[in-house]
């Protein structure tokens, strides 16, 4: 009988077009939305141009061999570049700064000159790069001149350029800021779930509909039919869960890590939670069923907008300011649990997430069955 | 007794939808519940089926009270509803095989029961069709395919052929005298007289909540105070010819108009000669004649009212 009920209910489903196409094709949509625009901005902003500046070719310049060795190593072609350099007659520099064609013009001598037309970002940077140079210069002048011996070490040292702090994940990709769309993104489509959980409870209520009725009137225990098409519900949202993954992984090379197992668990924990929500809304909720879809793409869109589908830095205002409304927001519980399997090696805070969730689902889903379990209703 | 409805009330807020409202329904019988819009009449089936709760009274069907969890009761209850209660998105055969498999457990036994159903409501050229691409009528057909499939012995027909073409309705009356033949008994809600009277073995009738009159056509038309009626086509009738025609025997009314008399009767056995004979001793000229018993409409009307309903 389970199986009768849970196939036909497959079936049913999968031939409502209409939800496919907001369960399905909705979010791939969404995600190749995302990574046409979005993704494409945040590599342009992220893109580094170097600086032009122009060195005068004085006296003071070609006495300075250091001065000459830094620039031309940060004028160098290739990743680590930062300035254009061009160098000129004092004369020749100050039109180039005239013309805009440089940022600033370096003068060496003690200290280093930087002349500049305006202030901005790439003057800024010039100013770091100068300011830099001056006080290593006056340490290695310091230690020589008081420890004479630490010289050959100190060489070693700055020929090794140690770096001490770099942004990279514990999980060993690299961050990437887009992904907290793509997480958001994910957490809807696992709550667009609800959407199946809803037309389950319509096509279960004999107040809600004439098949809710007819099913009422068979012999078969409501919690049967209850469980048969919360499971045929809850396979097809993880499947096209899985569907936009795959889209997301393969096609539009998003990097989620290595976790497979943990990803697939965490996109299951959703679509449960998805469809108990939907559950949830279809038996609480008093109203026609427009009231209750209005109710439900309402309430899908909220969470997600706390989530940060819409705006990233929402999901950190909630999470400073109102920290009690992530743990009960679906999908900021998915997409936190994808951020800690991105960022952590460890997986405290992803089952931390994960347990949430499932406790959301399962408070849902006894509301739910309270509610359904009435077998005879006020009124038809 | 197969059907045993006591003392039942039903209300919705202030509005008493069922008044002390009894029904008893025997093995092998149709019986016809008929009333007005909003007579109470599917509020009973819901209360019957265990869909709806009520107030008072008492619901005994097979022997046993039934409750929302007597499944071995519900086993055995077909329901064909007003509203066409299938899935859009399966196939005519899948709509027949889902209901029936809620009720068959055997799958052998289920897949003939299902080529039975759709047999005998003559879907054969539209098992693989949606129900979206079906006519009313056929979309009734499959309605009514669904809810006996599973060849149960108490069949509920809530009104089934609201918006159904003659030919279809003809079909589907003809179906249900059927299904009673092999044995069904069936309970059958309209407001459509000619179809209850020519299908019910005995009619209910019943009008804000209660039951008014039960039996059978016959014996709810000895209940009301109306027998025959003759009409006679006459070019030319004098006001005191129409006078003395109403001090016949048995007369109740009589009118003139349009060149056509007609009489009414509250009993008599020759009432037709009788006016006949009158008609040739004053000679007075006459062509067609007709007699009409009285209808269940009449049987309706006089006892739900004639006022116009909400």
């Amino acid at each position: 009988m389970f199986a009768h009920i849970y196939s036909y209910r497959l079936k049913c489903l999968l031939r409502d077009r209409e939800l496919v196409f907001w369960t399905l094709l909705f979010p791939l949509l969404m995600a190749t939305f995302f990574y046409f625009t979005f993704g494409h901005l945040t590599s342009e902003q992220e893109k580094f141009e170097p600086v032009p500046a122009a060195v005068i070719d004085n006296r003071a310049y070609r006495e300075n061999p250091h001065l000459q060795q830094v620039l031309a190593v940060l004028s160098t072609a290739g990743e680590g570049r930062m300035i254009e350099l061009a160098v000129a007659e004092e004369a020749g520099a100050e039109k180039l700064l005239e013309e805009g064609a440089v940022s600033g013009i370096i003068t060496a001598g003690e200290p280093v000159g930087l002349t500049v037309k305006q202030a901005g970002l790439k003057q800024s940077i010039l100013k770091a790069i100068l300011d830099e140079y001056a006080y290593t210069s006056r340490t290695v002048s310091s230690i020589i001149s008081k420890n004479p011996p630490a010289a050959r070490l100190l060489v070693k040292e700055l020929e090794r350029r140690p770096t001490y702090t770099e942004a990279v994940s514990f999980s060993g990709v690299p961050p990437d800021t887009m992904l907290a769309y793509f997480y958001a993104l994910i957490a809807m489509a696992c709550l667009y779930g609800s959407f199946w959980g809803l037309r389950n409870t319509i096509d279960l209520q004999a107040d809600l509909s004439a098949r809710g009725a007819r099913r009422s009137t068979a012999p078969t225990h409501k919690l049967q039919v209850v469980l048969s098409d919360t499971l045929a519900a809850l396979t097809i949202s993880f499947i096209e869960v899985l569907v936009l993954l795959v889209y997301l992984a393969a096609v539009l090379k998003v990097s989620f890590g290595n976790q497979v197992f943990y990803i697939l668990l965490t996109c299951l924990a959703g679509c449960l939670a998805g469809v108990s929500f939907g559950n949830l809304i279809g038996t609480v909720i008093r109203g026609s069923e427009g009231v209750k879809i209005g109710i439900l793409i309402g309430g899908n869109m909220t969470l997600c907008y706390l989530a940060g589908l819409m705006w990233v830095d929402m999901k950190y205002i909630i999470a400073t300011r109102v920290p009690l409304l992530s743990y009960i927001n679906p999908a900021a519980l998915i997409a936190d649990a994808f951020y800690s399997l991105y960022l952590f090696d460890g997986h405290h805070r992803f089952f931390l997430s994960i347990g949430l969730l499932c406790l959301l689902s399962a408070l849902m889903s006894l509301i739910s069955i309270f509610r359904l379990r009435r077998e005879r209703y006020g009124s038809i | 007794m197969l059907i045993n409805v006591h003392n039942l009330v039903k209300r919705y807020g202030n509005l008493l939808a069922l008044n002390h409202f009894h029904l008893r329904v025997e093995k092998g019988e149709i019986v016809g519940l008929l009333g007005p819009n909003g007579s109470g009449k599917t509020t009973a089936i819901n209360c019957i089926l265990a869909l709806l709760k009520y107030d008072k009274g008492e619901i005994k069907l097979f022997g046993k009270t039934m409750t929302p969890q007597a499944y071995d009761i519900k086993q055995k209850i077909g329901l064909v509803m007003q509203n066409v209660a299938v899935f859009d998105e399966l196939r005519v055969e899948e709509n027949i095989d889902y209901f029936c498999g809620l009720y068959i457990r055997d799958k052998a036994l289920r897949r003939r029961l299902v080529q039975e159903a759709i047999v005998f409501v003559g879907l054969e050229k539209f098992r693989k069709f949606y129900p979206m691409k079906l006519s009313g009528g056929l979309l009734r057909r499959l309605n009514i395919a669904c809810g006996i499939a599973h060849q149960p012995e108490l069949l509920i027909f809530d009104e089934p052929t609201v918006g159904v073409d003659p030919q279809s309705r003809n079909s589907i009356l003809e179906g249900i005298r059927e299904l009673n033949r092999r044995g069904a008994t069936v309970i059958y809600t309209s407001h459509y007289m000619e179809e209850v009277e020519q299908l019910c073995s005995r009619i209910v009738i019943m009008d804000q909540g209660k039951t008014l009159a039960t039996g059978t056509t016959e014996e709810l038309k000895a209940l009301i105070n109306q027998g025959e009626t003759i009409s006679v086509e006459i070019y030319m009738l004098e006001p005191e010819h129409l006078a003395r025609i109403r001090q016949l025997p048995h007369v109740t009314r009589a009118h003139y108009a349009s060149d056509r008399l007609s009489v009414h009767y509250d009993g008599g056995e020759h009432n037709l000669l009788d006016l006949l004979d009158y008609l040739k001793s004053q000679d007075i000229s006459f062509s067609r004649v007709f007699s009409e018993q009285p209808t269940l409409n009449d049987v309706f009307l006089e006892i739900t009212g004639r006022q116009l309903r909400d």
